[in-house]
């Protein structure tokens, strides 16, 4: 609501310095990637474990306690599902990489029955010996595939390991402290400001909250509906399957095209000689997309971002050029979040009564400290 | 310079709340509970705490000093005068409707705030606290709507 009484509309200056904002933000976010995603990986943790602080807060337990007991809590489940689940993950590592290979080796038979079929429809294809190419490529990549792109796998995981070992610190200190940092930002805010910026505070954290929550949703969607499909094409490891093609789709279009490939690699596997299936697997996989885009995403996600779907288009792809794969990733909620912030700070400015209250302040504040410093007459 | 920093006010405390109009019915625990809500804002005297027409986003408690309730332009003295335990901004809340009223105040006082997000996030999870600020805040208009029919001509003649 403005001075006049009509409620505020973003202009198109406003506009542009959002977007200008969030590709700087991006660009800089790629500079600190170290930094970033175990922080993003906090505010995931931070908003799963909110509700259980605010349920213990509304009990009448401190915000120190309550922010200690649901982190001493969620490293419980941790440490619990670690002790189950890593010595069975570690005793399968020397298969995991026999299983890749087998699965690389039925994807590339897939490719080379439809080329093949292919070859056989359209004679021009069969001239120019493409599946005889495509095989001595994807061949000569396999075979060195270990020795060239191993070590910096494992050197990045390596590298990437104390970097995460970060985000449940940061996860701990965002529940106990953050309630703090919220009053420490709002007590430097000037008293004409102070309604404005408790609602900038509060949508901000609602966008945020929204779409990683939103997120977390949409990938237990996700999840189900491929794992019940692949279940039903049969499949085997339909579930893990169905787990990993949904948290690969965190990142827009790249996420998807692998997720989709993994699931194409296992079917041809599990069914050599019977390219129906991993067709079928295609189709599955389109379809659970085309609900995610236009249910499920509008239903979780969407609800956190009111933009216009062809802005959220191109800003995902603006997001990619600026910073690659977090660009991806990064873009959208940073978006929503400058927008709120640009928008409020449109209002602030373009509202001459608030910048008229705030001026009156350090008058009066001028007036109270200055009141004893003229000398008294003689 | 206050992002250079500034003087640390005193913090609100449960005796602080025990003494306001709106939390007087609270228990020791409840008042806990809305100790972790609520924030301290102080204003110089002369000072707009909110204007008329403003979207409402937050409740006030007067902790200390005197606000003044005024209808600047139309009328030349304040509404009414609220001292110390006394709450205001709460129809903003209630109703999501602009501030109907300006918000002053006479000398320094120091607020107890209570953010929109967090009085709605009351209400919604503590039904024990929700029923008896609800109580007070009924009480509270219901107070303030029998002054207006007094003050109004039909309430004159009645008298």
């Amino acid at each position: 609501m403005t001075a006049s009484g009509l409620p505020y509309r973003a202009g198109p200056l406003v506009w542009a310095a959002n977007i200008g904002a969030t590709c700087v933000v991006l660009f800089l976010f790629q500079k600190i990637l170290w930094l970033v995603v175990p922080f993003i990986l906090a505010l995931i943790i931070y908003y799963v474990l909110m509700p259980l602080k605010l349920q213990l807060l509304l009990r009448g337990v401190s915000h120190d306690r309550a922010a200690a007991w649901v982190s001493l809590l969620a490293f419980g489940v941790f440490l619990a599902g670690a002790v189950f689940a890593f010595p069975a993950l570690f005793g399968e590592a020397i298969a995991w990489q026999d299983s890749a290979m087998r699965y690389l080796g039925g994807g590339i038979r897939l490719l080379a029955g439809a080329m093949s079929d292919l070859e056989q429809r359209f004679g021009f294809i069969a001239q120019s010996s493409a599946r005889e190419m495509l095989e001595a490529q994807l061949g000569g990549f396999f075979e060195h595939f270990a020795e060239k792109y191993l070590p910096g796998l494992v050197m990045g995981i390596v590298a990437w390991s104390p970097s995460l070992m970060l985000a449940p610190f940061l996860a701990f200190f965002m529940l106990r402290d953050g309630w703090r940092f919220r009053r420490f930002l709002l007590r430097a805010v000037p008293n004409a400001y102070f309604e404005r910026s408790l609602y900038v505070m509060d949508e901000v954290d609602r966008t945020a909250r929204q779409y990683f929550v939103g997120l977390l949703q949409l990938t237990l969607l996700d999840t189900v509906c491929l794992a019940a499909g692949l279940w039903a094409i049969g499949i085997s490891g339909a579930l893990t399957l169905g787990l990993v093609t949904a948290v690969l789709a965190w990142v827009p279009y790249i996420g998807s095209i692998i997720g989709c490939l993994l699931v194409v690699l296992v079917a041809a596997t599990d069914f050599p000689g019977q390219p129906g299936v991993a067709y079928a697997a295609i189709a599955l996989f389109l379809f659970v997309r085309l609900l995610d885009d236009f249910v499920f995403m509008p239903l979780t996600v969407g609800k956190s971002l009111k933009m216009h779907p062809l802005l959220t288009v191109l800003m995902i792809f603006v997001g990619g050029a600026v910073a690659g794969v977090p660009g991806l990733m990064l873009v959208l909620p940073v978006l929503g979040v400058l927008m709120v912030i640009g928008e409020t700070l449109g209002l602030l400015l373009t509202d001459p009564r608030l910048r008229a209250r705030h001026a009156h302040e350090q008058a009066l504040r001028q007036q109270l400290v200055t009141r004893d410093l003229p000398l008294p007459p003689c | 310079m206050k992002w250079l920093g500034r003087k640390n006010e005193l913090a609100v405390d449960e005796h602080q709340l025990a003494s306001t109009e709106l939390f007087r019915d609270l228990g020791a625990r409840e008042l806990r509970i809305v100790d972790a809500f609520v924030q301290e804002r102080s204003f110089l005297a002369g000072e707009v705490i909110f204007d008329e027409g403003e979207e409402g986003q937050a409740l006030y408690v007067v902790a200390t000093g005197k606000v003044a309730i005024c209808l600047p332009g139309r009328f030349e003295t304040p509404l009414a005068e609220l001292s110390p335990g006394s709450f205001f901004g709460e129809l903003g809340l209630l109703d999501n409707s602009p501030r109907s009223a300006q918000a002053r105040a006479l000398e320094p006082v120091t607020l107890i705030v209570l953010s929109r997000s967090d009085f709605e996030r009351l209400m919604d999870s503590h039904a024990r606290i929700a029923s008896r600020i609800a109580l007070q805040l009924a009480r509270h208009i219901g107070r303030r709507l029998r002054q207006m029919v007094a003050a109004s001509p039909i309430g004159k003649s009645l008298s």
